[in-house]
């Protein structure tokens, strides 16, 4: 365990040391209080949490977390690496955990600090805006969420520094990656993992409590909004295969309104983004193991 | 023969087009300071990182006190202090951090750990410096950190890489006497393409030449390939009376006197006399002709005229050196000297 904690220490340093990390730490903050603000005087409580959590799923901080996902096994660090660590006394697994570890401590760190004390102020605060009634397992589970769509973005980011070994190759191919996620899912009809879909069934998931579960989730959308989404996923795929857009409706609900997934599962979405983060950790792991330094 | 390290066919191919060993078969007794010759990419660098399980080899195998080399062979590394070429260690650190994060790495515990990243700053001369980032040192005082950090785990085998490349007098003679000091305790590997280091601190010496090993064995064995002949002689005088001299020994049947250079005289003795009788009595011109005797070299470059020699011999033997029959593990490398 030693080698793992000298590592995982000496990589927390010189992330926290690193500009990138710093003005990450606060341009996230300054995003986060003027989300609160705008929406301090009308928006409910829920949708005011689940706009906090919109930049960390969807854009713009999953590019930082991905380049700091590539960093650590790519380019020049490489050699340094060789001469430096690899060739002492410490497995290669041992190495690449805990600067993942390292990583990911910095990811969520970083995560918390900036929402967490957001949260609690749209939670506690007397505002104008209309009553919501927000659970803290709600607000647990969805910061957990989150958490865990942070998990996979670094794992992911990881596995790509491994197998591309340039680090800007491979944060050009994890944007690619990225970007069109949603767009495959939905295709897929896997819409319960997309980014997008998972911030906009975060107001439910905030209102849920623990015990009664789904007997306690808001009453479902009204049929208006069951056609607008079939409609929504027609226009779709009818762009995609090459034909015309269908016309808008007068009236779009807001982003949080949608209520698209009210058979939203929480267990799922976890399975959904926690296996694929260990299994980009696995293979990540096993790439590193077979590569030449 | 209890051995440090050995090596059975070993061979590096990279990406299917690069050779950078190939066929190597290699050992170091254990207590032996080695030498590893040879020019730049003949794959020494290659070899170290084989064994440090930094590459993986493409065919053969590589053993460490017996253990096995390869990625996650932590026992292999836990044995070997290794000092790379220009060592490109993390700048940030100060010399004490970064010794204290290695000695983690390898496990030491806190009590015995930091007295000895004192004593072992002290060693190479940097206890001034501890206060300083890496990146603010000097290339001399990153290659001692560099020295320090092989020695942190007190390990049985000292594998230096090029350990007096772009050094000073000063600190290339400090390495040089480190290497001999340590070799008294321990199995020391250097490799370089500096002759002159390897003649002063190795009594074993291995020569690699584009990825093979074309002679491993004592460092006398090596020397004794050579033809030991020759003999400068320095004198004193004008050139006249040198050219004079030159002239009076070529007169001794056998002997081939050139002037080279101010005052300096090749002398090439024939193999058949006997070489002390000869020598003497040219010694006996020397001082009959009333010029003074400066300095008596023999066989000087040695180690260099032998290593050359290697090389050509080596690339003389073109095809030859294609060798399709299974060779049993013990079986002597080509190159090695009968016995």
């Amino acid at each position: 365990m030693l080698p793992f904690l000298a590592i995982f220490r000496h990589d927390l340093r010189i992330l926290l040391k690193s500009w990138l990390v710093r003005i990450w730490f606060m341009a996230a903050a300054l995003l986060a209080l003027v989300l609160l603000m705008s929406s301090w005087a009308e928006v409910k409580t829920a949708p005011m949490i689940a706009s906090l959590m919109v930049p960390w799923l969807v854009f713009p901080w999953f590019v930082v977390v991905m380049v700091l996902g590539v960093n650590p096994i790519t380019g020049s660090r490489t050699e340094a690496l060789a001469d430096g660590f690899l060739s002492r006394p410490i497995a290669r697994h041992e190495y690449l955990l805990a600067v993942w570890a390292a990583r990911l401590a910095v990811v969520l760190g970083t995560y918390l600090i900036v929402t967490a004390p957001a949260v609690c102020v749209a939670m506690l605060a007397k505002r104008p805006a209309p009553a919501d009634h927000v659970t803290l397992y709600g607000v647990v589970a969805s910061m957990a969420v989150v958490a865990l769509v942070l998990a996979l973005q670094v794992s992911l980011a990881f596995l790509m520094g491994t197998l591309l070994r340039k680090a800007l190759l491979a944060v050009v191919v994890l944007l690619f990656l990225w970007y069109p996620v949603n767009a495959v899912l939905h295709t897929f009809r896997l819409e319960a993992f997309s980014p997008i879909t998972l911030s906009q069934t975060l107001p439910t998931l905030l209102r849920q409590s623990w015990r009664t579960g789904e007997a306690d989730l808001p009453a479902p959308g009204t049929e208006l909004e069951i056609e607008e989404l079939k409609r929504q996923a027609a226009t779709f795929l009818s762009v995609l295969s090459g034909g015309a857009a269908e016309e808008a409706p007068r009236r779009k609900p807001g982003f949080f309104e949608q209520n698209a997934l009210r058979e939203f599962s929480l267990t799922k979405v976890l399975l959904g983004y926690g296996v694929p983060a260990i299994a980009s950790l696995g293979l990540a792991l096993v790439a590193f193991w077979r590569r030449d330094l | 023969m209890d051995l440090a390290i050995r090596t059975e066919h070993l061979t590096k191919i990279f990406n299917n087009r690069n050779v950078a060993v190939n066929d190597m078969s290699l050992e170091v007794p254990r207590g032996a300071v080695f030498g590893l010759l040879g020019p730049n990419g003949a794959g020494k660098t290659t070899t170290f990182r084989i064994l440090l399980g930094l590459q993986r080899a493409t065919a053969g195998r590589a053993e460490v006190f017996g253990i096995p080399c390869g990625p996650n062979a932590v026992e292999v590394r836990r044995m070997i202090g290794y000092l790379p070429t220009h060592p490109q260690l993390p700048g940030h650190l100060r010399p004490i951090e970064y010794l204290d994060l290695l000695g983690q790495l390898c496990r030491i515990p806190k009590e015995i750990r930091k007295p000895r990243l004192v004593s072992l700053l002290r060693a190479v001369g940097l206890l001034g410096q501890t206060d300083q980032p890496i990146e603010t040192l000097s290339t001399g005082e990153t290659t001692r950190l560099g020295i320090a950090a092989s020695l942190v785990a007190d390990p049985p085998l000292l594998v230096w890489d090029e350990p007096t490349a772009g050094l000073d007098p000063a600190a290339r003679r400090f390495t040089l006497d480190l290497i001999r000091e340590l070799g008294k305790s321990r199995t020391v590997v250097v490799s370089t393409h500096i002759l002159s280091d390897i003649d002063q601190v190795c009594d074993h010496v291995g020569v690699m030449h584009e990825g093979r090993m074309i002679f491993s064995g004592p460092m006398q064995d090596m020397k004794r390939r050579l033809r030991r002949d020759d003999f400068l002689l320095e004198v004193g005088g004008q050139d006249r009376e040198v050219q004079r001299l030159a002239a009076q020994m070529n007169a001794v049947e056998g002997v081939d006197v050139q002037v080279r250079g101010t005052n300096t005289l090749l002398v090439r003795l024939p193999q058949e006399r006997s070489q002390a009788a000869l020598l003497a009595e040219l010694l006996k011109m020397v001082d009959a002709a009333g010029l003074p005797l400066a300095a008596i070299h023999s066989g000087l470059h040695e180690t260099e005229n032998a290593y050359l020699q290697l090389l050509q011999e080596d690339q003389s033997h073109g095809f030859q050196r294609f060798d399709l029959r299974p060779r049993r593990a013990d079986a002597p490398v080509p190159g090695d000297l009968p016995p």
